[in-house]
């Protein structure tokens, strides 16, 4: 069975008062313990997908399936972690970590036990009393996963969530994202513009049509790991991604030309 | 460079001191009208020595606390209400608009005829004031919260009061607080305005007697009073707790 069923999703925006389609019928199978990295042009919906996974939108048509039950609201067992982190900055590292599981009314004692274990995981012991702001962006982005992990979810949800970094940082968590999966055994959804950050990242790719979208393609990643941005291996994934893309991506070119003479 | 403000300050007002003593040294208005900083001085220090200063600033204080407490409790929960329900905030806090208009002053009044020459009136008067400032900053708080912040808090698991203590609230500080500080500078004005015309005890109480005994200098004194208790509550306690506030909240 699997972990995850996205059957047929459509969902609808508004815009300036016009219906605007966004999701045109996704459809997705993600099994237990699989890294799914989702790409596709700027503004295609994959990230409304995530949302909808996390139950923090309703589709307009179709369900999704998790462990054969259909969505439908958010879960602490559906763990989003956004591009900004949207940690609190209120909190110190410690207490945003364990905020999930202080709402779940879990006695502080057993919380601070679990949050060192993964906030040791992260690297951040040291940090553990700092406040978001003293944090560099790399460093937040560590505190949000910690955040998610500590409520050990059935899928973890990735929103662009390296965006923000600059090259080195980024590569540094590629690689220390795979070793959390390695060691989580967790199911990963992880959106992305970036090509090579989901053949490092994903036992599978999923290729996203412009809007509105679909999944045009699936791509096994079948390469060793810990895998690293420069791969030879990588590369006739990475062709294979782009090739996809690109009409995907002209045709966005194309609209804006027309909007633009 | 701290300490270089600081005597800037001194410095400014040494000058206002010396040319307050040099025009009532022209002899261009009786004393009776215009007293020197001397005879102001010499009120305030026969204020303090016979207490009657401690006194009345002790009675406005915590006619100020408590109407403080009950209009930033009030207004921070009419404020998430209008903001988490629209009807609310249709009916309401259109309502809420139109009372902040009224000067506390004008509360009076009804206060005096609800409540009689009695603290829980002035206190009536001072909460009232303060009260809508707080609710119409809390509301635009709560409205401008970074929605990734209340998505994330769902997505956890806060739900109902939980997500509004845990989230809502340290969410919204920023702008309440900046709701707090008015709501004082109104309270203030409230409170003083109201024992000003209650006649009944604080600092008001204590300028109205200066007004009744002809007692320019005592009015003065009085009044340097209120204003320096107002530069000290601003500076050392809001000033204090938006910096921190700001500085944590990685907005400053």
């Amino acid at each position: 069975m699997s972990k995850l069923e996205a059957k047929n999703i459509v969902k609808y925006f508004n815009h300036d008062g016009h219906k605007l389609k966004a999701l045109d019928g996704i459809n997705l199978n993600v099994s237990d313990g699989e890294f799914v990295c989702l790409v596709g042009p700027s503004g295609c919906g994959k990230s409304t997908f995530l949302r909808i996974v996390a139950g923090l939108e309703i589709p307009d048509n179709g369900e999704i399936l998790f462990d054969g039950k259909p969505i439908e609201n958010t879960d602490p067992d559906r763990i989003m972690v956004f591009q900004e982190g949207a940690l609190f900055p209120w909190l110190k590292v410690s207490d945003n970590v364990e905020f999930g599981l202080k709402m779940a009314g879990i006695p502080k004692n057993e919380r601070t036990e679990i949050s060192r274990r993964y906030l040791d995981m992260m690297q951040l012991t040291k940090f553990a009393d700092s406040y978001t702001y003293q944090l560099s962006t790399g460093m937040k982005q560590r505190v949000a996963i910690a955040r998610a992990l500590v409520m050990d979810p059935g899928v973890l949800l990735m929103d662009e969530p390296f965006a923000a970094l600059d090259t080195q940082t980024r590569n540094l968590l590629l690689v220390e994202m795979q070793l959390i999966w390695k060691v989580t055994k967790k199911t990963i959804l992880f959106v992305t513009h970036n090509v090579a950050e989901a053949t490092v990242l994903g036992t599978k790719v999923a290729i996203f049509k412009n809007r509105p979208s679909s999944i045009k393609k699936e791509i096994t990643i079948d390469c060793s790991r810990p895998r690293h941005v420069e791969d030879q291996n990588l590369f006739k994934y990475h062709q294979q991604i782009l090739n996809e893309l690109k009409p995907e991506v002209n045709r966005d070119n194309h609209i804006e030309e027309k909007y633009h003479h | 460079m701290k300490k270089n403000i600081i005597i800037k300050k001194i410095i400014f007002f040494a000058i206002l001191i010396v040319i307050w003593q040099a025009v009532d040294l022209a002899n261009i208005w009786p004393d009776n009208i215009f007293p020197s900083p001397y005879e102001v001085g010499e009120d305030l220090m026969y204020g303090i020595s016979d207490g009657s200063l401690f006194y009345g600033i002790g009675t406005s204080m915590w006619r100020l606390a408590v109407g403080l407490v009950i209009a930033i409790s009030g207004g921070m929960i009419l404020g998430i209400f209008m903001a988490r329900t629209e009807t609310i905030n249709q009916t309401i806090g259109s309502l809420v608009l139109g009372l902040q208009s009224i000067p506390s002053i004008a509360w009076v009044p009804l206060a005096i005829l609800w409540f009689g020459l009695t603290d829980a009136g002035i206190i009536f008067v001072t909460s009232i004031g303060a009260i809508f400032a707080v609710t119409i900053n809390t509301y635009s708080g709560v409205k401008n919260i970074d929605p990734n912040y209340l998505a994330a808090a769902r997505n956890m698991g806060a739900k109902g009061n939980q997500l509004i203590i845990n989230v809502l609230i340290p969410a919204a500080f920023p702008h309440m607080i900046s709701g707090f500080k008015q709501g004082w500078a109104f309270a203030w004005r409230g409170v003083i305005g109201a024992e000003l015309l209650f006649s009944f005890l604080g600092l008001g109480f204590l300028l109205n007697v200066g007004r009744q005994l002809n007692d320019v200098s005592e009015v003065i004194a009085v009044m340097l009073i209120i204003m320096g208790m107002g530069m000290l509550i601003d500076g050392f306690v809001f000033k204090k707790i938006e910096d921190r506030i700001m500085s944590r909240w990685g907005l400053r």
